[in-house]
């Protein structure tokens, strides 16, 4: 038989429980507030639920729907835009398995909108399969967006982080490029000539060669 | 007596603080806006109840689920919590093992950084940040005015990454000048880039 104590501490836990998933909705609620438009509201809580279903997180939608009400958006543009994030969501999510960071995912889906291949994702994750490549991602997805071949930059990218390229000097090869581009350089010679330069600074690649070579 | 000490004290206390060097008031105004977007960015107490009871993303339907789950453990094991004291030195522990898990959770690579903002616009009367870091939401990184018609600062908080943002200028969204634009293909029109190193 249970004693008094061990209902009241059992029925207690449970109150906590439904409590705190109450809370963790209130807290999405009050973001969903901050759109006015009912028929908004609603579009953005399904596709909400849609995504939970998929086990995608929440935030960067959230995000992409307050974006567009910034935008004064329309509701079908808010969907439309949601349900395209969902896509490449879920092929970032493919692409950086096994465990993408919510940032990770972020930034694959906004490399992908730009035109980087899925391919580039997989091979940037295995580069650095224990770390965030957030930033390596993004300072891809900016090289593509200044009108980088996509190509090009992923394997110079690539080659970077292989090299052990800080993000200090991934951010700042990015910086160059597009200061580059703006003066009137090409973007495949600008990426060209500064790649090359953070290049000549890294140490390099160890190859097979010297990697099994044994003292005689 | 002990009010002359206290008088001596605050005598002394005084001559220190005028001995002090002047304070940068842009400096002091960075700080004060990275306290600002932090505080804005702390997630409410319900929040952190929720995170401490580990269950973010938890539904109604899979709370209720979970709290009929122990009630019937409860039932069955029949007082198998051995009263009041060992559970709540359980519920204590976990309570206070909170903060450093989060930390622990949380690599430095992934922390986010401050990022001081500048914004030339001498006729605005309200300017505000928007952007992926702050959900967009126009009331979360208000920018402060330096002196009658200095420039807008705000600090805002930004994980290592690419961002997309705007300012709200008197209502209207519009790029930073001083920044690089991004072409918005979701919505139209563009959208300013802030890259964030890894601290």
């Amino acid at each position: 038989m249970m004693t008094r104590t061990s209902l009241a501490l059992t029925c207690s836990a449970a109150a906590l429980i439904v409590l705190a998933a109450s809370s963790a909705g209130a807290q999405q609620d009050a973001r969903l507030a901050l759109i006015r438009d009912d028929a908004t509201r609603d579009v953005v809580r399904a596709q909400l639920v849609s995504a939970s279903s998929r086990g995608l997180p929440a935030d960067p939608f959230m995000s992409k729907a307050l974006e567009g009400v910034a935008k004064k958006a329309t509701s079908k543009s808010i969907r439309a835009a949601m349900a395209a994030l969902e896509k490449r969501l879920r092929i970032a999510s493919s692409a950086l398995a096994p465990t993408p960071s919510v940032d990770e995912l972020a930034a694959g889906a906004d490399a992908l909108s730009v035109g980087v291949p899925e391919k580039s994702l997989k091979q940037l994750r295995t580069a650095a399969p224990g770390r965030s490549i957030a930033v390596e991602l993004g300072v891809l997805t900016e090289l593509v967006a200044r009108g980088v071949p996509a190509k090009q930059a992923s394997k110079l990218v690539l080659d970077l982080v292989a090299r052990g390229a800080s993000g200090v000097q991934l951010t700042a090869l990015g910086r160059d490029v597009q200061g580059d581009v703006a003066a009137g350089l090409k973007p495949d010679v600008a990426l060209d000539l500064r790649g090359r330069n953070v290049l000549s600074l890294l140490p390099p690649p160890p190859t097979v060669s010297n990697v099994n070579v044994r003292p005689r | 007596m002990i009010v002359d000490e206290r008088d001596e004290l605050i005598e002394r206390a005084a001559r220190s603080l005028a001995g002090l060097p002047p304070v940068n008031p842009v400096a002091v105004m960075h700080i004060m806006s990275a306290v600002r977007a932090r505080r804005a960015q702390r997630p409410s107490l319900v929040a952190q109840f929720a995170g401490w009871m580990r269950v973010p993303s938890l539904s109604m339907a899979s709370a209720s689920m979970l709290a009929a789950a122990t009630l019937v453990i409860g039932f069955v094991s029949g007082g198998a919590f051995n009263g009041a004291a060992s559970s709540v030195a359980r519920v204590t522990g976990a309570r206070g093992a909170m903060p450093l898990v989060q930390v622990a959770d949380v690599p430095a690579e992934s922390r986010a950084v401050a990022v001081p903002m500048v914004f030339d616009a001498a006729s605005a009367h309200t300017v505000s940040i928007v952007g992926d870091f702050n959900g967009w939401d126009p009331t979360t990184t208000p920018m402060q005015r330096f002196g009658a018609d200095g420039p807008w600062t705000a600090t805002v908080l930004a994980k290592p990454g690419r961002h997309l943002y705007a300012l709200m200028v008197d209502g209207v969204l519009t790029v930073d000048p001083r920044a690089p634009k991004a072409n918005d293909k979701d919505y139209g029109g563009d959208a300013s880039v802030l890259m964030v190193t890894k601290p």
